[in-house]
């Protein structure tokens, strides 16, 4: 085992690693989100196809709704219809 | 055909049946020198109509090179080339020669300049793609090869059906823009054999049901070829199509949706390159210059990041066997450098910027939004949330960290490596200098992708993707289950109707049919076949034994004549040449 290894095979050095990230992606999620709203009335780049573009942070909370719709959706959907055991075809 | 100009296509098929009679060093380069003659004849190749043939009082064209075929005839011998790099280890010459035509079928139909053409080509993608299925050796894998044909059997005849009526009422084989025949039964059928063909669903089922089947190496060829050319014939004759629109925005949403239900690694691959797909069948569908060039520069950035994708997922499996993602974890201990390559392709997928798919899928994109389609565009813009969410996050995280699985393995083959790193660098390349891509594309490009609300939007897309996907990471835990699609119709629907077969047809085929076959063919058969063997023994090789015997007599006797002492053989000389003077003085 490399060093490089036993340093990921310990929980307690990977449980500080996990903190940390944790902590500097809320900062990223908070900086892309302000920059969607500060830099576009700053710079005025880029010209909007739809009303609902403007919003302020537009792309970040249509990135959640979606990822959210998308998952309960589509888990709703497999839970009542479409997911099956492995072996349906087999039997 | 003029000899000054080469098929690249019919290179890769005729050549590939070399591969077979060569050995160790020289077929590995033979390997990768056909698809590179093929790359460079495709590089050299000037817009013009090359390679008419006439056949049955109908112009055969084999060659129309222009912006648009050519845009794709790179792609597909690049990609055939890619492949050959990730299949290079591969000790079997079947799946060799099956890639190659494989491959070069693809370059046929881009080429097909007539209908004609084009179906035979057509056909040849099915027959010699469902080998590398076949080729994946598990029972599932023979099965689920065997339905890939038929589906492709049933699409290549409502093709054949749609050219014949199409010929029958225009009298003409050519192939170009089919919008003046829009709504006609030949119309319609030509369009349902090419959205077959394009996994549009409810027709696409075919697709995650093989391509998961198929052999590590197989897939990446599988990826590239069948769905691309299909998105390069709905270019060529269906631009506008306003259905296309909302069958291309339904699809990019379907494959997203089975995608969260999917554990199988590379089945919810295959889910995404029907979402991925959906893009380019949309951009069609809009059908102008800026759509039409997104469609086309999506399917060629598509490529590459899925043939990249798969191959980071096939080294995964070739490496610890493993295809579901409940039994994989933890793998980034032991394969950083195939997690660092994947995320390439899974960023290009996700269209992060600096990455090829932000400066491809955005045009078409950006087309429904110049069409003020607000419905298409937020549909295209949620499954681009999609495709970050499964492809850059849930398979990463389940297979390479997420729980550990205990799996220990090692980096795959190092060809394997260097066939993903070309593949990513193209990625990235693609995404830093578009215009690499832009001024091949067959619409001169105005678009540009780098602007600041383009950045700043996407990126709060992505990354507030994230949060959601960490948000409800446990909705997304892996589950043992496979998901209905519309292959059940052929899998589970047609069921009584096997069992009909079975008790009517089965029966009349081994009870009458067998019985006939047996009194008119195989008996004669065998009887031929034993008088032949009769002849055989008694003649043939009797004669042969006789020469033989003969032969080594004489050699027996002639033995013993030569006995090795100087005088006996001085003697033989000089009463041989006594012997010549009587001779000829007798003569005289």
């Amino acid at each position: 085992m490399s060093f490089f290894e036993r340093q990921l095979e310990d929980p307690v050095r990977v449980a500080r690693i996990k903190g940390r990230l944790k902590r500097w992606f809320y900062v990223g999620l908070a900086v892309v989100a302000l920059a969607e709203i500060v830099l576009p009335l700053v710079f005025h780049g880029g010209h909007p196809h739809f009303s609902f573009e403007s919003f302020p942070a537009w792309g970040s909370l249509y990135g959640l709704i979606s990822c959210i719709a998308i998952i309960v959706v589509s888990k709703l959907i497999g839970k009542a219809w479409l997911m099956r055991r492995e072996d349906y075809y087999d039997s | 055909m003029t000899l000054e100009w080469v098929h690249p296509g019919l290179l890769l098929i005729l050549g590939a049946w070399v591969l077979p009679w060569l050995e160790g060093r020289v077929k590995r380069v033979a390997m990768l020198a056909l698809p590179g003659a093929a790359l460079v004849v495709c590089w050299l190749m000037t817009p013009g109509t090359y390679g008419v043939v006439r056949f049955l009082g109908q112009e055969l064209v084999f060659g129309r090179v222009d912006p648009l075929s050519l845009v794709f005839c790179y792609v597909f011998s690049l990609m055939a080339f890619l492949g050959m790099v990730y299949a290079l280890h591969v000790e079997d010459d079947s799946q060799h020669v099956a890639a190659l035509t494989y491959a070069g079928a693809a370059l046929g139909v881009t080429l097909a300049g007539d209908l004609l053409t084009l179906y035979v080509f057509w056909e040849l993608l099915a027959i010699s793609s469902v080998l590398l299925v076949l080729r994946g050796g598990e029972r599932s894998a023979v099965a689920a090869g065997f339905r890939y044909l038929l589906v492709h059997v049933f699409g290549g005849l409502l093709l054949l059906a749609g050219i014949v009526l199409h010929w029958s009422q225009t009298g003409s084989l050519a192939f170009g823009d089919m919008g003046a025949f829009s709504g006609g039964v030949a119309w319609t059928l030509i369009l349902v054999a090419f959205l077959l063909n394009a996994a549009v669903p409810p027709l696409g089922a075919w697709l995650p049901d093989a391509y998961p089947e198929a052999t590590v190496t197989g897939a990446i060829f599988l990826t590239a070829f069948t769905t691309k050319s299909a998105v390069y014939v709905l270019i060529r004759g269906f631009a506008g199509t306003e259905l296309l629109v909302w069958l291309g925005a339904f699809m990019a949403v379907y494959g997203v949706v089975y995608a969260v239900l999917e554990n199988d690694a590379r089945r919810l691959l295959a889910f995404h390159i029907i979402s991925q797909v959906g893009y380019m069948v949309c951009g069609v569908g809009i059908g102008t210059a800026l759509a039409t060039n997104g469609a086309t520069a999506h399917a060629f950035a598509h490529i590459l990041y899925k043939g990249l994708l798969f191959m980071g997922a096939g080294a995964v499996l070739q490496m610890t066997g493993a295809r579901k993602l409940s039994e994989m974890g933890g793998l980034y201990k032991t394969m950083p450098i195939t997690l660092g390559l994947y995320m390439v392709g899974a960023f290009a997928i996700s269209a992060v910027p600096l990455f090829s798919g932000f400066v491809s899928k955005s045009m078409v994109i950006s087309a429904a939004g110049e069409g003020h389609r607000a419905v298409i565009f937020l549909m295209l813009t949620l499954a681009s949330a999609g495709t970050f969410l499964h492809t850059g996050l849930k398979l990463p995280y389940y297979m390479f960290f997420g729980k550990d699985s205990g799996l220990r393995t090692t980096e795959p083959p190092r060809n394997m490596l260097v066939a993903m790193g070309l593949a990513a660098a193209a990625c990235v390349v693609i995404g830093v200098f578009p215009n690499v891509l832009y001024r091949h594309l067959p619409h001169a490009v105005e678009y540009v992708p780098y602007t600041l609300q383009h950045v700043t939007s996407t990126l709060g897309l992505l990354s507030f993707t994230v949060l959601g996907f960490f948000l409800l990471l446990r909705q997304l835990d892996p589950e043992r289950t496979i998901s209905l699609d519309t292959d059940w119709f052929y899998r589970r629907g047609l069921a009584p109707f096997v069992t009909l077969a079975a008790r009517g047809l089965a029966r009349l085929e081994s009870g009458v049919v067998g019985e006939i076959y047996e009194f008119v063919m195989r008996r004669p058969v065998l009887g031929a076949a034993s008088l032949l063997r009769k002849f055989d023994t008694l003649v043939v090789d009797a004669a042969a034994v006789g020469v033989a015997r003969s032969t080594r007599t004489l050699s027996q006797r002639l033995k013993t004549a030569v006995s090795g002492h100087a005088q006996h053989y001085g003697l033989l000389m000089a009463a041989g040449f006594l012997a010549l003077v009587a001779l000829a003085m007798l003569a005289l």
